[in-house]
């Protein structure tokens, strides 16, 4: 009986984390492929945080999308999934506290998250409460395949020869 | 005897197995982790590479124009004391909105001899029309500029701003604007239809980028952006800078 309980449990958890790491990927898909068209947009999104110098700015800016969808390839094939999934938390906590940063900084910016960013239009307001609880739920994505990162349809199981 | 042989052989190659497993699982592990995070650097570099070869292959070929201003990337209008920079795109729908409301306005200091107003045309919305509007209207704007006619062509475009969204005027139509201000001449279309001027507006983008200016409309009086630009707050912040 016992057994066969968590067995069920595992089972669950496995379709649990699949979830999680399909969302998650989609989510990097999305957030890539909506900056990685204009890659000067993308470091002029950086840019307006005004945490660093424009030059280097430029440069994350530019690596960002192409990072993005590289994790989010990743998370959809199942390829080393906790190692993606730990990178994914940290972009994640670096990316929240960017926007607690321009939030504190009083900086009226468009995060940049699935788009292009910069500073808003006079009249228009930041969406930083939203902003942090949406990449807070990716944040909680990711720690469940840090967690357990067994899941179905993965090239993980593939390789470990559990599928 | 034999039976529990058997059963000692039968638990002594499940215990290998397990360990072969384990040892599987292990190289899986850290081979596939060396190839992510190579993967990782890989993609990073490959991005940072092409933002660095995009940005080189649209300022090729730079033409400046004469009469620019502020390290070549602003068009004066007006002699008076006081310094406004106005960063604009000329797709930005806040723009529009902010030359409706404040042109009269601009228009009486500068008349009255108590501003400069530098104005960059900057393209941060080429995303937002299907023929890069932003980055041809910029460029237009220099040409007309070097035509000795930018004050009116910039009023001119902003009272035919095509929508976010759109294709944006295409270029016979910026040439006919052109001439409903006065610019007839050929060195006029003969640069729309060229696009000399492209690369201009991407360096003038890339150099406010560079100053903070993340956002049109940008309005600076005296050095200070305006929190909010309106007519009544450049007038104030005129006044209070002493002229």
């Amino acid at each position: 009986m016992e057994t066969g309980l968590s067995a069920r449990m595992t089972t669950g958890q496995v379709w649990i984390s699949t979830a999680a790491r399909l969302a998650l990927a989609i989510v990097w898909l999305v957030a890539g492929g909506l900056k990685v068209g204009d890659l000067a947009a993308s470091g002029r999104a950086v840019n307006a945080y005004r945490l660093f110098p424009y030059e280097v700015a430029k440069a994350i800016g530019a690596a960002q999308p192409f990072l993005e969808i590289a994790l989010g390839l990743l998370l959809l094939a199942g390829l080393a999934v906790r190692l993606s999934a730990g990178i994914s938390a940290g972009l994640l906590v670096i990316f929240i506290a960017g926007i607690v940063s321009a939030w504190v900084r009083g900086l009226q910016i468009d995060c940049g998250c699935f788009s292009t960013g910069g500073d808003l239009a006079a009249g228009q307001s930041p969406q930083y409460t939203w902003d942090l609880v949406r990449d807070a739920g990716f944040l909680l994505l990711a720690g469940i395949l840090l967690w357990r990162p067994r899941t179905r349809y993965s090239i993980d199981g593939v390789l470990m020869g559990e599928q | 005897m034999s039976g529990k042989n058997n059963r000692d052989r039968a638990k002594a190659k499940r215990v290998v197995q397990e360990q072969l497993a384990k040892e599987r699982r292990r190289r899986v592990t850290l081979w596939t982790s060396l190839g992510v995070v190579a993967l990782l650097i890989i993609v990073g570099l490959i991005g940072w590479g092409m933002a660095t070869n995009q940005e080189t292959v649209k300022t090729a070929g730079l033409t400046t124009p004469s009469v620019a201003v502020d390290e070549g990337t602003a068009f004066a209008v007006g002699t008076g004391p006081v310094k406004i920079d106005v960063y604009e795109d000329f797709i930005c729908p806040a723009c529009g909105r902010f030359e409706s409301g404040a042109t009269a306005t601009i228009d009486q200091l500068v008349a009255a001899n108590k501003v400069t107003v530098q104005y960059h045309p900057i393209a941060i919305l080429d995303r937002a029309s299907s023929t890069e509007y932003s980055t041809r209207s910029a460029a237009a704007s220099a040409a007309a500029a070097q035509g000795g006619k930018f004050a009116e062509y910039h009023k001119v475009l902003f009272a035919n701003q095509p929508e976010e969204g759109s294709a944006g005027l295409d270029d016979a139509k910026l040439i006919e604007l052109g001439k409903s201000v006065g610019l007839t001449d050929a060195a006029f279309a003969d640069a729309i239809h060229k696009g000399t001027y492209k690369a201009w507006a991407t360096k003038v983008t890339d150099t406010a980028a560079a100053r903070g200016v993340n956002s049109t409309p940008t309005v600076l009086v005296a050095g200070k952006a305006l929190p909010s630009p309106t007519a009544e707050a450049l007038t104030a912040a005129v006044a209070s800078a002493g002229a």
